[in-house]
């Protein structure tokens, strides 16, 4: 009984990580089998957050043409085939488009205010009150309590947030502590419930209020276990069995932080930053249960107060007759009727449809703006990548050089950019661990890291090796880390600190003024002490098979090199094929990790990316892929690179591996690289505000300073503003500024019979580009509730996330500075592939099943075949005729950079 | 040549702050860029000269220099007289503060680019900037009280600079009351000393302490001076205000609590030292404080897992040991113990967002500090003491609990004559209403 309580439970609770291993996740991934609009709804009461942005804002984009009437249209089209509008539609005689229509743009607000507005019309009004005389109605929108919550914060003048949070904050964050604190927890070997019973027991005595309360509750029930805890005080409350899960739901929800990360350490304890303690959620519920309790207790017996009138107690929205008179008015008004139309309908009638409308407007009116929203970038999008017609080809032009680089949406600009200042360069993407799923452990680290996306469980290990001595650089790391941590710890204590303050104070101005005065300068400096110290060895990844998990066969890493070149549709490779990992560094960001490589868990690409270069220059590996049919020509040899996508700097890998022969093409296309991420840099800079400089060696130095500032609290933006997926050719998107919107995964369908290959595309790719767009989605939508909060006030707590200011609930999501430009829009993937090759893969596969069917993402479908876009609409795919309008044509992305217009797509063609 | 300089460093702030507060009245909106660029001149002319001052100072050192300005008031024979005191003690924390505060003010040009309360983040820290200067210089307790007020201002209105949140403005106020108890000390020690010396300046004062060595005034006047120092360093009794502190931007806490605002305390009685060192009894008093609260703040720092809260209690145990220093007069000690510590709290406080970052790519954490963290003297002690300590350490040791309890009780006589009063109340209207109706 109660394991399954807690299993529904757990389902519901926020599923952040720790923040050492953030992942982009959909934060209601486990409302996925629900359609999105209802999902949201519900989450948004738990969370108690705001599921889409305020109508106001869906408003100014329509007075901005964001969004236009035929988005309007047309996305009321697409809602009613999914939803009914009223029941009682008929009695107002509109058509349910029209209904919606009117609706969307209606101003009406029914509660029990007594405030008489300046009304216009009084034959109406007049009309309004006769029928509504002596009558009364409660809004179907009224709420059961069964937390005195709410009672308590409105008449009692008590505030959860000063009172009953600080209490559970501090014990569990003392509980959790992954060894921020001087002290660890002395209970860690216990358990969570018996750290609880001592603390509360100590404090006989020396408390008052409800801690009193608590004090004599925990007396009265330390014998018993959690489970009996937190059975006994339900069934003390008189709350009914089937309310249980939702009343502890919203208990726990009001530490949501803390209670995610509680059972996330319970579930997956690998994931602790360090150790995980043995933490139950029971434990935690139950402690929480009986401070709720005793929170009740001590008010009702304050007050005199019979606690059973609490629980239950319905808050109703009751409209009188003048209110009701009021709502009719301002239906009649919004849905321009006739201003007699009410006088032969029955007046009970008449208080369903007032009740129904009502809910109608809460529910329906902000989805409705919504899809008109999301529609229009959608329609834009759908109609760029069809009409997009200038696609570049460069047939006459050899090719010298293919880099692979990540789907990642912040590629899509470098991509083009590489392209542009090179024609001889091809680009592709796939996805940036390059099907290498290992927990990597480097040199002078730890611990070892999966590289892979959070939803594969890496099968092997792999270890960085040393070319060279390397003892007095493991010395020496041992002795930084060392000095780091006594420095951490003891500057904090009394004796000790005392000392190290003395000697270390005055010194601290030194590093303090250099990172905030020079932070471009700080990094250099760092790094001449480090060498100073002593010269990393040179390394390489080792991959061979060894015991256990370790390394990969030839025929392993042959078919992984295979499958990458699939993706591929397996071209005529060059003589230099980069493989571009991407990577980002930030300074002081306790989200670093966010702005990783997604499909690398967070982390840079840079071990996957060694490790693939390694494989597939291995003869051994060559030759196998021979036997299967693949000639990887004898001059093509691949080379390893790291874009980050923060200072925009490539870096090359074991440089040093690289053949003689191929150093004049690889030095052109260093020139090329470093040319176009000066542009790149350039492109991004328009999208911060502190940059005012407008040559691309200048956006360059800006970045990296970026990079480097204590201070800055958006080193990038990160994903901002992704909206789009495109798995397809090249061909498809060469050519089109896509503003830095859309994820590009290649395929190419012509090598791919059976449909094997898109399979591995997709699901490689479109799982991880839903959950960063639902991830941004929710924290740009409602920052305080979904989100982080500003990051301004951050409080680093226990090594496992951030709390806002002194103490408050463990955050959640993404901070607002890291989400101020997104714009909400779901995911919409454009897949060039026959179209009973994708309906087949949207099938066949839950998730992907899922977040289609329940609309947590769009798909449009290119079929090459018979040349035909198809939509997907609520159950099928439904065909599209796009009609477009010419984009506008620039000579380059350069040119249309610095022109700043606002166009999310344009042509480049010269 | 001293006087101009000085006559600089403290009209410029105020006509930089007043520049500050007429743009604001006047609702001109400036731009972030021309603001921040021009706050930054402000703060480097103003570390430039307040540097002059500082050397002048040292190569004149140890004699000192006595500024009397104009008349502010005068009421009869009494002049109020706006003194200054130019020396060590005054020109180095003037040159710690015009130099942190620049460094916070680059800081927050970026961090707090594009946020909303930028410019009444700035203008604050101006106000900071200026009381900490008078501060610095005053030569008497009414003219430092104004400094003092500022400062605690500011910090207040920088602890609800999210003042749409409930939790940073119910721990402003608890700020706010807290110095509000503490500054009556100043006020007290003002009019105390208005009355038994004519005058508050710190420099005439230990004369005059000569003239009457036995009465009980001056014991009285140091003790008040003592209490209001508690406040602003939160020392004990005082101390559960600090670590409640840490709501507004990293910098503005990085300032106040880890370095300027906090150290005012041991300032005040730096000041005052000469006119302490006449009073044994006084000067152990501060020691005990100041041990009991290091002691307090860093067994209760040792459970706090958070990095804000546990630099506040850090902050408390190293001002603690401060008041030890002042006590047993070290003078030069206990201000260099000062600069130190407040630059390096300023930097602990600036990075503390890179905790996890650091922690996540340090080799030596899983291998042995995890289980070694934390018994350096705790080994000696047995665990289930250990234990209690713990938990007891989790709760401040109930300070909250304890100051409410004295509270109450001060405040127990006051409700009884409140209680009387609410009883004559009542008779009187009984008494009015009978006469209203005789005169009926």
């Amino acid at each position: 009984m109660l394991e399954q309580l807690i299993s529904n439970i757990r389902k519901k609770l926020p599923i952040q990580n720790p923040l050492h291993s953030f992942v982009h996740n959909n934060i209601l991934l486990m409302f996925e089998h629900m359609d999105f609009h209802e999902a949201v709804s519900e989450a948004g009461k738990l969370y108690k957050a705001r599921p889409y942005l305020e109508i106001y804002k869906y408003l100014e984009k329509f007075d901005e043409n964001k969004i236009t009437q035929t988005d309007i249209r047309r996305s009321i089209g697409h809602y009613l085939g999914k939803y009914k509008a009223i029941e009682s539609l008929s009695l107002l005689g509109l058509t349910p488009e029209d209904y919606f229509y009117r609706l969307m743009f209606s101003k009406l607000s029914f509660n029990d205010d007594e405030i008489q507005p300046v009304l216009s019309n009084s034959i109406l009004w007049e009309n309004c009150l006769k029928k509504m005389e002596n009558q009364s109605l409660n809004l179907g929108r009224s709420v059961r309590y069964w937390r005195g919550k709410e009672y308590w914060e409105k008449y009692h003048n008590e505030s959860y947030v000063l009172s009953f949070h600080p209490f559970m904050i501090r014990l569990i964050s003392s509980f959790l502590d992954q060894g921020q604190s001087y002290w660890p927890n002395p209970f860690l070997d216990k358990s969570f419930w018996d750290f609880f019973l001592f603390d509360v027991l100590s404090l006989k005595g020396v408390s008052e209020g409800w801690i009193e309360k608590l004090v004599e509750k925990t007396e009265a029930s330390k014998n018993l276990g959690p489970s009996e805890v937190i059975i006994k005080e339900l069934n003390l409350k008189n709350i009914p069995e089937d309310v249980w899960e939702s009343y502890l739901l919203e208990i726990l929800f009001d530490l949501k932080g803390w209670a995610g990360m509680v059972n996330k350490l319970e579930t997956e304890p690998e994931q602790a930053t360090v150790k995980a303690p043995n933490i139950k959620l029971l434990d935690f519920m139950a402690a929480f249960l009986l401070m709720e309790s005793s929170i009740d207790t001590y008010h009702s017996e304050s007050a005199s107060i019979d606690l059973q009138m609490i629980h239950g107690r319905v808050e109703k929205i009751e409209l009188r007759s003048f209110q009701l008179a009021l709502a009719l008015y301002q239906i009649t008004e919004s849905f321009c009727l006739h201003e007699e139309w009410m006088m032969n309908v029955e007046t009970q009638k008449l208080l369903n449809m007032i009740d129904e409308i009502d809910q109608s407007e809460l529910r329906d009116r902000v989805r409705l703006w919504h899809e008109a929203y999301e529609h229009h970038f959608h329609r834009e999008a759908l109609e760029a990548v069809s009409g997009h017609v200038f696609k570049i080809k460069n047939d006459d032009i050899k090719t010298y050089a293919q880099i692979l680089f990540c789907i990642d949406d912040r590629e899509e600009s470098m991509r083009r950019y590489v392209e542009e200042t090179d024609p001889g360069i091809e680009t592709f993407g796939v996805v940036g661990f390059f099907g290498i799923d290992m927990k990597f452990s480097g040199l002078g680290h730890s611990r070892s890291i999966p590289q892979c996306p959070p939803v594969v469980v890496p099968s092997r290990s792999i270890k960085e090796v040393p070319l060279s001595d390397s003892t007095t650089f493991k010395k020496w790391n041992t002795y930084q880390g060392l000095l780091d941590l006594i420095l951490y710890y003891q500057s904090r204590t009394l004796i000790r600190g005392f000392l190290s303050t003395l000697i270390l104070g005055l010194l601290s101005f030194i590093p303090m003024s250099i990172q905030v005065f020079f932070p471009r300068k700080s990094r250099f400096f760092g790094k001449k002490i480090l060498n100073l110290l002593s010269q990393g060895p040179k390394t390489e990844i080792h991959l061979e098979r060894g015991e256990g998990d370790y390394g990969y066969t030839k025929k392993e890493m042959a078919s992984m090199v295979e499958a990458i070149l699939r993706m591929i549709g397996i071209p005529k490779l060059a003589p230099l094929v980069l493989v571009m990992g991407h990577g980002s560094s930030s300074n002081n960001n306790p989200f670093k990790q966010a702005y990783g490589c997604g499909a690398c868990g967070g982390n840079a690409g840079m071990p996957n990316t060694r490790a693939f270069v390694k494989m597939a220059n291995d003869k051994l590996v060559r030759s196998e892929l021979r036997k299967i049919g693949i000639e990887i020509p004898d001059e093509t040899w691949f080379v390893g690179a790291l874009h980050d996508t923060c200072t925009d700097e490539v870096q090359f890998l074991d440089e040093g591996q690289i053949p003689e022969s191929h150093y004049s093409s690889l030095d052109k296309l260093k020139q090329s690289l470093i040319r176009a991420s000066k542009l790149n840099a350039l492109e991004r800079c328009q999208r911060f505000d502190t940059f005012i400089k407008h040559s691309p060696d200048e956006a360059l130095g800006h970045v990296k300073e970026r990079a480097n500032d204590l201070a800055q609290p958006r080193p990038e933006y990160g994903h901002s503003s992704n909206a789009l997926a495109v798995v397809g050719n090249r061909e498809m998107t060469k050519g089109l500024f896509m503003n830095r919107r859309s994820f590009l995964l290649s395929y190419d369908w012509k090598s791919d019979p059976d449909g094997s290959i898109l399979k591995n595309v997709v699901l490689g790719g479109i799982p991880v580009a839903v959950n960063i767009n639902m991830d941004y989605y929710f924290s740009s939508v409602d920052n305080d509730h979904f989100g982080c909060g500003s990051k301004l006030p951050l409080n680093m707590t226990s090594l496992l996330g951030v709390m806002t200011g002194s103490m408050s609930d463990l955050r959640i999501g993404l901070a607002r500075q890291m989400v101020e430009i997104h714009e909400p829009i779901r995911n919409m993937t454009i897949i060039e592939a026959p179209l009973p090759r994708v309906r087949d893969l949207f099938n066949s596969h839950s998730r992907l099943r899922n977040i289609l069917y329940n609309h947590w993402m769009r798909l449009a479908v290119f079929d090459p075949i018979d040349q035909k876009w198809w939509v997907f609409g609520h159950e099928n795919y439904e065909e599209l005729h796009v009609e477009h309008l010419p984009l506008s044509v620039f000579k380059s992305s350069h040119s249309y950079v610095s022109f700043q217009r606002e166009d999310n797509f344009v042509e480049i063609h010269k | 040549m001293i006087e101009k300089l000085f006559e600089i460093i403290l009209v410029s702030p105020f006509i930089w702050m007043s520049l500050l507060a007429m743009i604001f009245f006047l609702r001109i909106k400036i731009n972030e860029r021309l603001l921040s660029e021009s706050v930054r001149l402000f703060c480097l002319y103003m570390f430039f000269t307040t540097l002059m001052l500082f050397v002048t100072t040292l190569i004149h050192s140890p004699s000192f220099l006595l500024l009397d300005l104009e008349d502010w008031i005068h009421v009869g024979d009494y002049h109020f007289k706006i003194r200054f005191i130019v020396d060590l003690l005054g020109a180095t924390y003037a040159v710690l503060t015009t130099s942190l505060i620049g460094i916070i003010i680059k800081f927050s040009r970026n961090y707090l680019h594009k946020e909303e309360g930028y410019f009444r983040f700035i203008f604050l820290l101006s106000t900071l900037m200026f009381g900490l200067l008078i501060v610095s210089f005053a030569r008497s307790l009414d003219l430092l009280f104004v400094g003092w007020e500022l400062v605690g201002t500011a910090s207040v209105l920088l602890i609800s600079y999210f003042h749409d949140k409930p939790r940073p403005v119910s721990h402003a106020i608890k700020a706010m009351v807290t110095y509000r108890i503490c500054d009556m000390g100043i006020l007290a020690a003002a009019a105390w000393s208005h009355l038994q010396f004519h005058s508050t300046d710190f420099v005439i004062f230990p004369k005059m302490l000569h003239a009457d060595p036995h009465s009980f005034g001056p014991v009285v006047v140091g003790f008040f001076v003592l209490w209001a120092s508690l406040g602003k360093a939160g020392q004990l009794p005082m101390s559960s205000w600090l670590p409640a502190a840490m709501e507004g931007p990293t910098p503005s806490s990085a300032i106040f609590y880890g370095a300027l605002s906090v150290h005012l305390g041991p300032f005040l009685l730096l000041r005052f030292y000469d006119y302490f060192s006449h009073f044994p009894s006084l000067l152990v008093v501060v020691g005990m404080i100041g041990a009991a609260s290091a002691f307090y703040a860093t067994l209760v720092g040792r459970t706090r897992s958070d990095a804000k809260t546990m630099l506040a209690y850090a902050t408390i145990s190293q001002v603690g040991i401060i008041y030890v220093e002042i006590a047993l007069g070290f003078q030069n000690l206990a201000l260099f113990h000062m600069v130190t510590h407040a630059s390096l709290r300023t930097y602990q406080f600036l990075r503390s967002s890179s905790l996890i970052q650091d922690f996540v790519e340090n080799p030596m954490v899983e291998h042995h500090k995890f289980i070694r963290r934390g018994f350096f003297f705790e080994k000696f002690i047995s665990q289930s003491l250990r234990e209690k300590l713990f938990v007891h350490a989790l709760h401040g040791f109930h300070l909250d609990f304890f100051t409410k309890k004295i509270i109450e009780a001060f405040l127990f006589p006051m409700k009884c004559l409140i209680n009387i009063e609410d009883k004559l109340m009542i008779f009187d209207t009984y008494l009015l209403k009978l006469i209203l109706r005789k005169t009926k």
